[in-house]
């Protein structure tokens, strides 16, 4: 039987051989490097840590959920780093694996997972945000194409990515949630235009504008079934769900340190004051591990685990007051400290990005609670 | 780490709210409010069951009554709003017990068998527990207040400082202990203050973070209850309630109010496992065991103190009645939310310790 012990102490022989020496002395610059991030997502698909649940050849070695998770959750506690293009390995790829053809796979799959072609997720539009049933970009058949027109925004990478899972209405007489495909559009195609929207913090995850004007793509690059878009839309941001929780989770650990390690620690007021929010941000921590490892302890057992449901609601909201709380903690040197100024920038995303906690409350009540709908 | 139940735990739940749901409704709460006596025949229910020996702890390696089971009945004790002095027997005194070593065996098999027992920690004017006694020349003197369950109970339970360190002490009820009946919060669940001076049937010496993290888990699993089951009443008005037209679930302002209070719920619910399942593990520290305790005790009076104020809320007018449940679950909750320090003291108090890198 494979131990997750043993598992993850070769996880981190083999990070720790990877990295830099000086990585963790030099985090806060080692963490904008592309470069560095760019080699770590190759030589991690290459030693099969990638996606721990995949096979050998789809960068992983076949581990159990549990093992897996420990993997993960070790990778982000050591800080490994980012992955440069989070949509790919992490939304797109489980979804070509899950709906691609035999010849999508073999095309797409580990050039995505190695990072040699990024990915971008066509979701949002500038009618269709929460409401992302309610796109309007149109796919019309035409003998074996396609041709797309409509609009696309808040694209994450556009810029930098060569395809996009760009979701379309191809039945504009369905219900809304049935009516539309999943395709996967080759971003060097005529007609695409895409323009980068400037950030209001540093990060590196530009939205982008992508203009679709009347785009040619193939009936084969159909992601799924034709108007199955709306399951394929869900299993894919499902498997990254599951993620979220444990980068939510580190980060608020790293959110704690810097409050413990702020300057104004030892300040009579400060350090009296913090306590019972620090207190109360470290419940939230642990309630959010401990959530992650009942649900897959259900999960493993077959069983129903609705708990897993407040993973993304809880962890976002709690990242938020984490950073807030380093900010008081750090009085007035909190001004021109840059890196806690994208954090607390980074960290508003959180509650808006993979479902906003509005739409997650919703979820909560409607399908757990059994609330009627509004 | 495992943090849940198993099946063996799932059909242990399953028999103690089957039972409850038929000798338990909520109407028996508001009975033992105005009638002092009518707990008796549910505790000789809940004694004839056996429910009072998971205050001895398990023996063997097979995992079965640990804290995990206690915290999984006490939990459903406290979703049935029962007026039985389950917690405070083999909850908080039993909690102290457990780590007292063999001296007090006897002491637990008595719990065990139904003998009522009541754990005074709160010295006055304190949030947190603490040490209200002093042991002297084998006497134990000293007062503490709001003792859970004590008009019901034969033993005391309290902490001591000794010569020698902190001791459990445990007194019978009868002369040298004087019992003051107080006003309480929830008159379902009384409470009194005690002043001791008299010899202890038992001492035995205990680390006082190992003797209070079971105490801790245990009203904290009784407050899970509370909330959850505070809760599923709200959820059931709000879809049966019709203002303007429709269920007053199906707004915005009502349904994400319940799903704030269903994320409450769960969060105290994963800590309340999470830290049973530590503290029965032997590897675990006295100081993590005691922090996980903790936290979970402060996130399960969030849940329970919030749903149930939620729960006023959303029935309106019908909240504000004696005859309406929803009183019932809040009294609970907020006699239970001061119980062994209120949430903003543990926290401070975690918080503090994390600062200092005590934990």
């Amino acid at each position: 039987m494979i131990r997750a012990e043993d598992v993850v102490a070769e996880y981190v022989a083999w990070l720790t051989d990877f990295l830099p020496d000086d990585y963790y002395h030099r985090y806060r610059e080692y963490r904008w490097d592309l470069g560095l991030r760019r080699d770590h997502q190759r030589a991690a698909f290459e030693a099969g840590w990638l996606q721990p649940t995949w096979p050998r050849e789809h960068g992983g070695r076949s581990l159990g959920l549990r093992e897996a998770m420990e993997v993960r959750l070790e990778a982000a506690i050591r800080s490994a780093p980012k992955l440069p293009n989070i949509a790919g390995p992490n939304v797109a790829g489980p979804g070509i694996r899950q709906f691609g053809t035999p010849e999508q796979i073999d095309r797409l799959l580990v050039p995505l997972l190695r990072g040699d072609e990024w990915w971008a997720l066509g979701m949002s539009e500038p009618e269709a945000g929460s409401d992302f049933a309610g796109l309007r970009t149109r796919a019309v058949r035409d003998g074996d194409l396609f041709r797309v027109k409509g609009r696309k925004i808040w694209t994450t990478q556009a810029h930098l990515s060569r395809w996009c899972t760009l979701y379309a209405r191809t039945d504009p007489d369905a219900p809304k949630h049935r009516g539309i495909s999943c395709l996967i559009l080759d971003l060097e195609s005529p007609g695409v235009t895409i323009e980068p929207i400037r950030m209001a913090s540093i990060s590196d995850e530009t939205f982008c504008e992508v203009i679709l004007d009347d785009v040619e793509v193939p009936v084969a690059n159909l992601l799924g079934p034709c108007n199955g878009g709306w399951q394929v839309a869900l299993s894919s941001l499902n498997h990254e769900r599951q993620m979220i929780w444990i980068m939510n989770w580190v980060e608020i650990q790293r959110g704690l340190d810097s409050v413990r390690g702020s300057e104004t620690a030892h300040d009579d007021y400060a350090s009296g004051e913090v306590f019972t929010e620090l207190g109360a941000l470290l419940a939230d921590a642990e309630a959010l591990r401990a959530t992650g490892y009942r649900s897959l302890y259900n999960e493993l057992a077959g069983r129903p685990s609705p708990e897993a449901d407040i993973l993304k609601l809880l962890g976002s909201l709690t990242l938020q007051r984490v950073w807030e709380l380093a900010a008081a903690a750090s009085g007035p040197r909190s001004i021109d400290d840059a890196d806690l100024l994208f954090e607390r920038q980074d960290a508003l995303a959180a509650t808006i990005y993979g479902g906003t906690s509005e739409i997650q409350r919703n979820i909560i009540a409607e399908r757990l609670l059994g609330l009627p709908k509004g | 780490m495992d943090v849940g139940l198993n099946s063996g735990q799932l059909a242990l739940r399953d028999s103690v709210r089957d039972v409850l749901r038929a000798e338990c409704p909520p109407g028996v709460a508001r009975h033992a409010m105005t009638d002092p006596e009518r707990w008796r025949t549910l505790w000789k229910t809940v004694v004839d069951l056996g429910w009072a020996e998971l205050a001895v702890p398990a023996d063997g390696g097979d995992g079965s009554f640990g804290r995990v089971d206690l915290a999984v009945v006490l939990e459903e004790c406290g979703a049935a709003i029962a007026p039985v002095p389950l917690l405070s027997s083999i909850g908080l005194a039993g909690g102290v017990l457990r780590v007292a070593g063999p001296a007090v065996d006897e002491v637990l098999e008595a719990i065990g068998g139904g003998v009522v027992a009541a754990l005074a920690a709160h010295p006055p004017g304190c949030r947190l527990p603490g040490v209200p006694m002093t042991l002297q020349n084998g006497r134990l003197h000293g007062r503490a207040v709001a003792v859970t369950g004590l008009p019901r109970a034969e033993l005391i339970v309290t902490l001591a400082s000794s010569a020698d360190g902190p001791v459990a002490a445990v007194v019978r009820v009868g002369d040298g202990v004087s019992v003051q009946a107080v006003e309480c919060t929830d008159p379902a669940q009384p409470v009194a203050d005690v002043e001791i001076d008299t010899a202890p049937v038992v001492t035995a010496p205990v680390d006082m973070e190992s003797a209070l993290a079971t105490p801790l888990l245990a009203v904290a699993a009784d407050l899970v209850g509370v909330a959850d089951a505070a809760l599923a009443r709200s959820i059931e008005h709000a879809k049966a309630r019709q203002q303007f037209g429709k269920p007053i679930g199906a707004f915005q302002g009502i349904k994400h109010a319940l799903a704030d209070n269903y994320v409450a719920v769960e969060r105290a619910r994963s800590l309340t496992y999470a830290a049973a399942a530590r503290i029965d593990d032997p590897a675990t520290s006295p100081s993590a065991g005691w922090t996980a305790a903790a936290l979970a005790k402060a996130a399960a009076a969030e849940a329970a103190v919030g749903c149930a104020r939620t729960g006023v809320q959303v029935h309106g007018a019908l909240g504000q009645t004696w005859e309406h449940d929803m009183h019932l679950y809040l009294r609970h909750a907020w006699q239970g939310a001061s119980t062994l320090g209120d949430s903003r003291a543990l926290y401070h108090a975690v918080g503090r310790r994390v600062a200092g890198g005590a934990a």
